[in-house]
């Protein structure tokens, strides 16, 4: 199930609050357990057995390490075991048949379909997808290393670790909670009315930013798509598909950050913010800062620092920041155009970081803002398009390889202008700095007004969405 | 925040998500959508099996979007809020002012081949004579009301390349619709074409088969609807617009109109008034939809007889044509599983038309049963 459907904002979502808000306090982490696990099961019942066997490994590793806090060879020995486990299913479920693939081009050695094992049919090949495995598979891992660490403390609670898990707010498309930002609140936490309405307020906002602003644009990305395969693409509508693409993810990544963080603080926790204005970076190092930051944050802390971060030399740094950056690359995707995105970063940060840092200190904001605004609109480039062949179609078409504009590009930004305008604003700080200008009394009305017309306006457009009508056309 | 404050955004945003859940289970379900035009999806039967499979929740979403409290007033919303952000594509639907066009998509060009192809066939399996009738429809007869720049696939182009490849004799419908293109001749809510058109379309057809044409002079329109929502009102989700007055031209005396609806021949109407209550109002000419219809003009016994292979365009169409023929055929392929040569032969046929709009002509895939 996904927030920015019917069945969620308008059956899921209201008993949901409802079971969750007439338990007693000590019985809702079993509550969001449950409707979690049926939040999930909604659209993949099966893997609901992945999900608890997930839970089960790092609840049981995370109390094994606790028990050999003293005999350190065995408790590195059981965070191992939790890490590998958890990579395994990942490299099952998300990475199988990439990898099949991959080795037959490489070898001519072809990984079965599928195998049987005790009289059942395991498929090894195009298994799908578990929803949120990439997610959930690092919030079990930076768990166990942080009892380790002793970052956190232990979990005894198996139904309070299963609501770590399995929480439904942020279960699918992060922001990556780890365990001891939560640790504290999984056992004691404020449910207050201004909890809700804050958290209401702000899933109102990132319903609006995926309805209203991601969708509507994505559908532009969609026809300069097409019009590549079509061998109609032009200069300028290849930059529009590009900044459609980036809007789009922007605005959609985000927006269910928010309503995650907005459905958190709901149910009284307080989720670590995972966008803080990408689009504004004067640099690519910057822009990193502040796009999916739970997911740098996690690289950083769990991979690029124990590599030996900074600390070892240039050649050590270099190594290290490539292979962060070739983990953050496929760790979006199974395909090779992914891991091309995230070297092509570690490429740009490497010259940040060597190369540019002086020249960037005496360029102009107007210049280092523009240059970022490049670098990552062509990065989205290569992130769309997983055929790397139509992508290096479509980026040539952008860098003069096609005519400049036709017709059809005139009428596309006619009609998209507004929604334009309305993402570029979205995308700065302007509407949050105006709100904050805004009289006490004048935000204390606006709010109610803009919450219902958001939530109005959404419900419009996901009713449409689904608007499919029959009709006597063809005849 | 003060408690207070706080409490009133906490029911707001509850009452709005809760109060539409219990509005939509209390909310009878429809059986069907009128203004879609289609069955609506009914709360699925709960099985294991489905469940494990994923259709049961898939079929619960299409039943929380079927089923939905006012869905059509929220298909408004959202087209109104289209307009306000300069939108002028509305599913398929390009609003040009007060006018709604539908946008025809380029075609899959094997499809256009080889239904052409059908039609040559067709040509050289029987002895009677074949027309080409595409009708060129409002996109490109109306093509100064679009947007500018909106995209359009070339429709004439398309009726140059079919004469050619073809080489049949055609039926100059596009000359006739542009020379009176500031006329209302397509609704401006629907696909099809108005009366008016027909009667230009009728008269384009008699002078392609050298026959004298129809004088404007004898017809007497009679208004029976100034109320029609048609099929683009529904696709595009704009209901803003004045709807459209439907007329029918024809008198209906002496001309008796038998249908095949059930295999079996039953006597018809010109106009089935009934469907002016509702909302599928062009359904009314020749009562819609049917394998076979045939119309035999009483006073003019001596006219000979046409055939058409049809689509809906030719339901307005064909009381012109019985005003100058004693027996116009009207076969529509989707229904009609017989060889079409044949039926020719079998029933005297004079003249045969391949009668479709453009649209529907290059997506249509029921064609190749020409070739029988």
């Amino acid at each position: 199930m996904v927030f920015s459907s019917l069945p969620f904002l308008f059956g899921y979502l209201p008993l949901t609050l409802l079971a969750y808000f007439i338990t007693p306090l000590r019985w809702r982490n079993a509550v969001l357990l449950v409707v979690s696990l049926i939040f999930y099961g909604w659209g993949e019942p099966v893997y609901i057995t992945i999900m608890f066997l997930s839970t089960l490994i790092d609840y049981t590793h995370g109390i094994l390490v606790e028990k050999y806090r003293d005999n350190d060879k065995k408790a590195r020995r059981f965070v191992a075991q939790s890490v590998i486990f958890n990579l395994l299913l990942l490299g099952f479920f998300k990475y199988g048949t990439f990898l099949a693939d991959n080795l037959y081009l490489l070898t001519g050695i072809q990984i079965p379909e599928s195998v049987q094992l005790l009289g059942l049919t395991i498929p090894l090949r195009n298994v799908p997808l578990p929803i949120g495995i990439s997610f959930y598979t690092f919030q079990t891992m930076s768990y166990t290393i942080d009892v380790y660490r002793k970052d956190a403390p232990v979990q005894r609670n198996m139904v309070d670790f299963g609501a770590f898990v399995t929480m439904f707010p942020q279960l699918i498309a992060g922001p990556i909670v780890q365990y001891k930002t939560v640790a504290a609140e999984l056992v004691r936490r404020v449910h207050s009315s201004e909890n809700f309405a804050l958290g209401a307020r702000r899933f109102c906002v990132g319903l609006a930013k995926k309805v209203l602003l991601a969708n509507a644009i994505g559908a532009l990305w969609e026809d300069c798509l097409a019009a590549q395969g079509a061998g109609e693409l032009t200069v300028l509508g290849g930059w529009m598909g590009l900044f459609a693409f980036g809007f789009q993810i922007y605005f959609d990544f985000s927006g269910y950050s928010d309503m995650a963080i907005g459905l958190g603080r709901i149910f009284g926790f307080r989720f670590n913010e995972n966008f803080d204005y990408p689009y504004l970076a004067a640099s690519v190092t910057e822009f990193w800062r502040r796009w999916h930051m739970s997911l740098t944050t996690w690289f950083r802390e769990y991979l690029y620092i124990p590599l030996g971060g900074n600390r070892g030399g240039t050649v050590k740094t270099l190594r290290n920041i490539f292979i962060v950056w070739f983990c953050t690359g496929f760790w979006h995707g199974a395909s090779w155009n992914f891991i091309l995105w995230g070297l092509y970063f570690a490429v740009w940060l490497v010259l940040e970081k060597y190369v540019f840092r002086s020249v960037l200190a005496r360029t102009p904001g107007w210049i280092k803002h523009t240059y970022t605004i490049l670098v990552v609109f062509v990065g989205w480039g290569i992130f769309a398009m997983e055929d790397l062949s139509v992508c290096g179609g479509y980026l040539r078409a952008c860098f003069g390889g096609a005519p400049l504009w036709r017709a059809a590009d005139l009428y596309t930004l006619h009609s998209y202008a507004i929604t334009f305008l309305a993402l570029i604003l979205a995308s700065t700080t302007l509407g949050r700095r105006g709100w904050e200008r805004l009289p006490r009394r004048a935000a204390a009305v606006a709010t109610p007004v803009l919450m219902l017309a958001s939530l109005l306006l959404c419900t419009a457009y996901l009713v449409d969405g689904s608007y499919n009508p029959f009709l006597y056309f063809r005849f | 925040m003060t408690k207070a404050y706080s409490r009133f955004l906490t029911a707001l945003f509850c009452l709005f998500l809760g109060g539409l859940m219990v509005w939509q289970v209390l909310l009878p379900d429809r059986e069907r959508s009128d203004v879609e035009n289609r069955t609506l999806a009914q709360w699925p039967e709960f099985s294991w099996e489905s469940l494990k499979d994923g259709s049961y929740t898939a079929a619960v979403e299409e039943y929380f979007a079927d089923q939905f409290p006012l869905r059509d007033a929220w298909t408004g919303l959202k087209a109104r809020t289209e307009q306000l952000i300069g939108k002028t594509e509305f599913h398929g639907v390009y609003l040009c002012g007060d006018t709604l066009i539908s946008k025809v998509d380029t075609p899959d060009e094997e499809l256009v081949t080889n239904n052409l192809s059908y039609i040559t066939r067709l040509a050289e399996k029987t002895d009677v004579p074949v027309y080409l009738g595409f009708i060129p429809s409002a996109a490109e007869v109306w093509r100064d009301k679009l947007p500018a720049g909106a995209e359009n696939w070339d429709q004439t182009a398309f009726l140059d390349r079919a004469a050619e490849e073809t080489g049949l004799p055609t039926v100059d419908f596009a000359g006739a619709l542009t020379a009176h293109a500031d006329e209302p001749i397509f609704y401006r809510t629907d696909h099809h074409w108005t009366s008016l058109g027909a009667f230009y379309g009728a008269n384009a057809v008699l002078s392609a088969l050298g026959r004298p044409t129809l004088d404007r002079a004898d017809f007497t329109p009679e208004v029976v609807s100034d109320d029609f929502n048609g099929t683009l009102y529904s696709t595009s989700g704009i209901h803003w617009l004045t709807p459209d007055e439907m007329e029918y031209w024809v008198e209906e005396d002496g001309i008796s109109v038998t249908s095949w609806r059930t295999g079996s021949p039953e006597l018809a109407a010109l106009y089935e008034r009934s469907y002016l209550d509702k909302k599928d109002k062009y359904s009314s000419f020749l009562g819609g939809n049917q394998p076979l219809c045939v119309l035999k003009n009483e006073d003019n016994p001596d006219g000979g007889k046409i055939l058409l292979v049809r689509d809906s365009y030719s339901d307005s169409l064909a009381p012109f044509l019985a005003q100058s023929f004693s027996e116009v055929h009207l076969l529509d392929l989707r229904y009609y599983r017989a060889p079409v040569a044949q039926y020719a032969a079998e029933n005297g046929i004079d003249e045969i038309v391949v009668l479709y709009s453009v649209p529907n002509f290059i997506t249509d895939r029921n064609l190749v049963l020409l070739t029988q």
